[in-house]
């Protein structure tokens, strides 16, 4: 099961010496090749991204209703957020999103994906039937899964019933309204990690099985030994980005409920949309932005750090 | 044993085909309704519609001057696409071929990009695309999406799993970095291109708050816009709504469809063995 | 999907408005203060706007047509947005600079749009064509900033067959909320799924039953609240007691989108309480409506909304973009487009226009929308804070609707967070 990796190893054995010494002249080229490589994202990425976000920052500093002159206010707007009870609570149904919503998609879209990567009848088609959610538009989904969550008449609670089950009241409940905005968001983006996984364990290539098989490895011992260690870059691609996304959560959840009922689902952005739209707050908006984008970082780099850890290839 | 795995792949198929028509439920509802008259809608529509009629479709096709607005709307999409990919694949190379100093934390600063909502960008971006004459035009829609660091991230996800002694063997061959990437690399990660080029897609596809603020003129309106108006102050007809969005998913389809045949292909024609 | 309870406010006066109105003054040209660079360089003017989507597009379209011709050098550009998304357009528009010569705004908008100066003072208006309330509620230290564009109001709209079966009296303008309350107990079937009432709880509702129960929102001078009191618990006792009695709860759908709207057209709500501008969205049906004003508990009051219309003040052609905020707010073009379509009413003090409304169709009682307005309240309007206090009502009283506090802790918790607003 180490087959790649040795494979890998074979070729630089080859080098001497002369490799050694043309390795500096190569390094230093290679610095002006990166350059030039980067060169037509990273001007884009500091003109429409850096460029704003120091905007923003210097917005973060000010007291400003979007209209008005901007008035200077130091670091007031970051001392009014952290000491607003508000901020603690957004950030918590933030993070009962996340907790609810990874595990989800990550479980159902790796079984989608090993599923759906052997030769099954009509894999094509269920494929995409899997993926078809991902295109969608928030606009129109939010209304049926409304229809679907209804504590009343919703086909969820419907099916339920025959199980002998009294359903929840979703999305009118506050102790279920984030559970709600989880299964719509997960039925939603479950094409998403399928369709990366899938890019994933198309990749490892088919000799690595076949010798396995040949070793007399069960599916369970592949599974475990060669695919799921060989998948794990797809699998931490897939982690950092639902993260990244996940700490972000807003379409849905104000074409849902809106943050309510009671504010149960008020999400970090929201309350930075709100703020920012609705309150004539936008510098707290912004202060509030600055703190999510700390956390979400925080959270990136923790998980970049430990990708040597359990990431196969790293 | 191959009589077990035939029994087992048998229950697999089952489980992953109810999984798929459970996916597909808010889809046939979506369906449905579009295909249901307005006084039928009630809060909950029944899944099959009792009088089907397209008079949503006709509804929705004269409110809004839907063949222009899907136009622009793809026009945006696919040079979104295309210049993603460009950007992307480039800077990915970099970031898994390349050495360079601060490496990690450039592309640290590629990721951050991503963590910042874009409803506090909103206000500074505007302000600086109208500094540039940019407002209501489709370069103002487009160039903040010239460049996508997911689009990195994966694909420097793909091009990490591509072995590098390919890159030696080129190397010897006398190739340069524009030759191995062209030559060698890119069309080793063919389906990650593909699913990015979906995601791309879709994303610009979907777009709703850039559009909405730097947008102006009807002729330049793009198809969530479109939709979003359909939402009234006091009233929805939501059977034009849901017309909509099946007509909005319809192109989206057609290209994961083509998208999933150049997956498969990608894979097949590698010659990766 | 945010269905916005109208955002606007209640104008004060509007008895002015009742029909001894005053009668149009002479016809001076309205244009005389505004007419330097129309008639010259063929200009072209834009209009953004949230008061035409959904279903009036052509309606504003014929109003353009007609100005147009009137003034062939001036061409309007019109932008349409979603009344959800509007908001957020021009509070971005505004930040950047870019704002349309000509831009809609709801009145409880005004106020801060006019501190902050965005607003170009509108020299020469003829005032005599206006409903002088409602052009007085655009003013500020005696010079005008806006132009109402409509106003609208709410009314108890009821289902005449449902109270037949039911052996009971319609409703009048005498009826207080223990009448109602007495008549939707009765009409109530959960059986049937038949709901005897339907009220929003929240803000907009909440300010205007704390003044029918004699109460204020906020002190006189308004640096305080003063709805928790036993008028203003009254009032949300009297909102909050309805859900899950004679209304159905949040969790039986009450507050979705078109909710109250499809169970009134499908027959299964007696009463309602909506604005008028409901009257063409649920136009004829298989049973026979009408309407009435809204009961009052110790007094009488009914919400007046109003839209408005503003010129920018960084806009470069001031004249023509103020001669089609007048004619679009003011023009009989305007006043007829809008009684026809059953468009919110034409902010207008020609009477003979107006009666024009009374004989519309269904529902068949249109008097009671000016009667409604011989009593209106005042409208709380707080400036930069307004979103956020309204928000904060809305929430407190839909806990204590569903039960999660009681209504004099969301009262509490509404003060001390409203009060906190307003220092």
């Amino acid at each position: 099961m180490t087959l790649a990796p040795e494979r890998a190893k074979a070729a630089p054995m080859r080098a001497t010496g002369r490799r050694q010494a043309s390795r500096t002249v190569a390094r230093r080229r290679a610095r002006w090749w990166a350059l030039a490589f980067l060169l037509p994202s990273a001007v884009p990425l500091v003109l429409f991204f850096y460029v704003p976000m120091v905007r923003a920052g210097w917005i973060s500093l000010h007291e400003w209703n979007l209209i008005s002159p901007m008035r200077w206010a130091g670091l007031d707007n970051f001392r009014a957020v952290l000491g607003d009870p508000t901020t603690a609570a957004v950030f918590w149904h933030t993070v009962q999103y996340v907790l609810g919503y990874l595990p989800l998609v990550l479980v159902f879209g790796l079984g989608i994906a090993l599923a759906l990567n052997r030769r099954l009848a009509g894999r094509d088609l269920l494929r995409g039937v899997y993926f078809l959610p991902v295109i969608t538009s928030w606009i129109a989904v939010a209304v049926v899964w409304r229809w679907l969550l209804n504590p009343t008449v919703g086909v969820v609670n419907q099916v339920l019933a025959w199980f002998g089950i009294d359903g929840p009241g979703w999305w009118a409940d506050p102790t279920w309204a984030m559970a709600s905005i989880v299964l719509a968001s997960a039925w939603k983006d479950v094409g998403f990690v399928m369709i990366i996984l899938l890019a994933g364990l198309q990749s490892i290539p088919a000799e690595v099985n076949e010798a396995a098989v040949l070793d007399g490895a069960g599916p369970w011992r592949r599974l475990w030994s060669i695919t799921l260690p060989l998948l794990s870059p797809s699998v931490f691609f897939v982690v950092v980005i639902s993260l990244i996304n996940g700490f972000q959560v807003f379409d849905q959840v104000y074409a849902m409920t809106e943050g309510g009922p009671g504010g149960a689902t008020q999400v970090v952005v929201q309350q930075v949309y709100d703020l920012t739209f609705r309150y004539g707050q936008a510098g707290s908006g912004a202060a509030l932005s600055l703190l999510l984008f700390a956390v979400i970082m925080a959270v990136t780099v923790v998980q970049l750090w430990g990708q040597r850890k359990w990431v196969h290839d790293a | 044993m191959p009589r077990a795995t035939g029994v087992r792949s048998w229950v697999l198929w089952l489980v992953v085909a109810a999984g798929a028509l459970v996916m597909l439920f808010p889809f046939w509802w979506t369906l449905v309704s579009s295909l249901t008259d307005q006084t039928a809608l009630g809060q909950s529509p029944s899944l099959i519609p009792d009088n089907p009629t397209m008079s949503a479709y006709r509804e929705l096709f004269s409110r809004t001057p839907f063949a222009r607005v899907v136009l622009n709307s793809l026009g945006l999409a696919l040079a979104t696409v295309v210049i993603q990919i460009a950007t992307s694949s480039l800077a990915a190379y970099a970031f898994s071929r390349l050495e360079f100093r601060g490496r990690p934390v450039v592309f640290a600063a590629y990721l951050a990009t991503m963590m910042i909502p874009m409803q506090v960008l909103l206000v500074p971006l505007f302000v600086q695309m109208k500094s540039w004459g940019l407002v209501d035009t489709y370069l103002g829609v487009l160039l903040p999406s010239t460049v996508s660091a997911f689009g990195v991230f994966l694909l420097r996800q793909a091009m990490n799993a591509v072995p590098r002694e390919l890159d030696e063997a080129a190397t010897i061959d006398g190739a340069g970095h524009l030759r191995i990437f062209a030559r060698v690399v890119m069309p080793l990660i063919r389906p990650a291109i593909a699913t990015f080029a979906v995601l791309s897609f879709m994303s610009s596809w979907n777009a709703f708050l850039w559009p909405l603020v730097i947008l102006r003129s009807e002729e330049l309106r793009t198809l969530p816009l479109a939709l979003a108006s359909l939402v009234g102050q006091y009233a929805t007809d939501w059977n034009v709504l849901m017309a909509g969005s099946v007509v909005s998913i319809l192109p989206m389809l057609a290209l994961y469809i083509l998208a999933q045949r150049h997956v498969v292909a990608g894979i097949a024609g590698t010659g990766l063995k | 999907m945010r269905h916005h309870v109208r955002a606007s406010a209640a104008l004060a006066a509007v008895a002015a408005l009742a029909l001894a109105g005053c009668s149009g003054g002479t016809s001076s040209d309205p244009t005389s203060g505004a007419s330097s660079d129309a008639g010259g360089e063929p200009v072209t003017i834009t209009y953004s706007n949230f008061i035409s989507n959904g279903g009036n597009e052509d309606n504003l379209a014929t109003i353009v047509d007609a100005f147009e011709k009137e003034n062939p050098d001036i061409t309007v550009d019109v932008q349409t947005l979603p009344y959800t998304d509007y908001f957020t357009a021009l509070q971005t528009d505004l930040a950047g600079g870019t704002v349309a010569d000509v831009f809609d705004m709801e009145y409880s908008g005004y106020a801060a749009l006019q501190q902050s100066g965005v607003l170009a003072q509108l020299d020469g208006v003829d005032g005599s064509k206006y409903a002088t309330s409602l052009l007085d509620a655009y003013q500020t230290d005696g010079a005008q900033y806006a132009l109402p564009s409509s106003f609208s109001t709410v009314v108890l709209f009821y289902n005449k067959d449902l109270f037949d079966a039911a052996g009971l009296d319609y409703p009048t303008s005498d009826w207080t909320w223990a009448d109602e309350k007495a008549a939707a107990e009765k009409l109530t079937d959960t059986a049937a799924g038949v709901w005897g009432d339907y009220q929003p709880i929240g803000y907009h509702e909440y300010f205007k039953t704390v003044a029918q129960a004699g109460g204020q929102f906020l002190s006189d001078d308004g640096s305080s609240t003063a709805f928790n009191s036993p008028e203003g618990l009254a009032a949300a006792s009297w909102l909050v007691d309805k859900s899950g009695t004679v209304m159905p709860t949040a969790e039986q759908g009450a507050g979705t989108a078109d909710f109250d709207t499809n169970l009134f057209t499908s027959g299964k709500l007696a009463m309602w309480h909506t604005g008028i501008w409901m009257f063409g969205v649920v136009g004829e049906q298989d049973f026979a409506w009408d309407v009435a004003v809204e009961p009052g508990d110790t007094q009488k009051a009914s919400v007046l909304f109003s839209n408005g219309v503003g010129v920018s003040a960084t806009s470069e052609h001031k004249a023509a973009a103020q001669k089609w905020a007048e004619f679009l707010t003011s023009s009989s073009t305007m006043a007829d487009v809008r009684i026809k379509g059953g468009w919110e009413l034409p902010p207008i003090s020609d009477q003979t226009a107006l009666q024009g409304y009374l004989t519309q169709g269904t529902p068949d009682n249109r008097q009671a929308v000016f009667d409604s307005l011989d009593a209106t309240v005042l409208p709380p309007s707080i400036g930069d804070n307004q979103a956020q206090m309204q928000d904060i009502v809305t929430e407190k009283l839909g806990e204590a609707a569903a039960g999660r506090m009681s209504v004099q802790d969301a009262l509490d918790q509404a003060q001390a967070a409203v009060d906190k607003l307003l220092k």
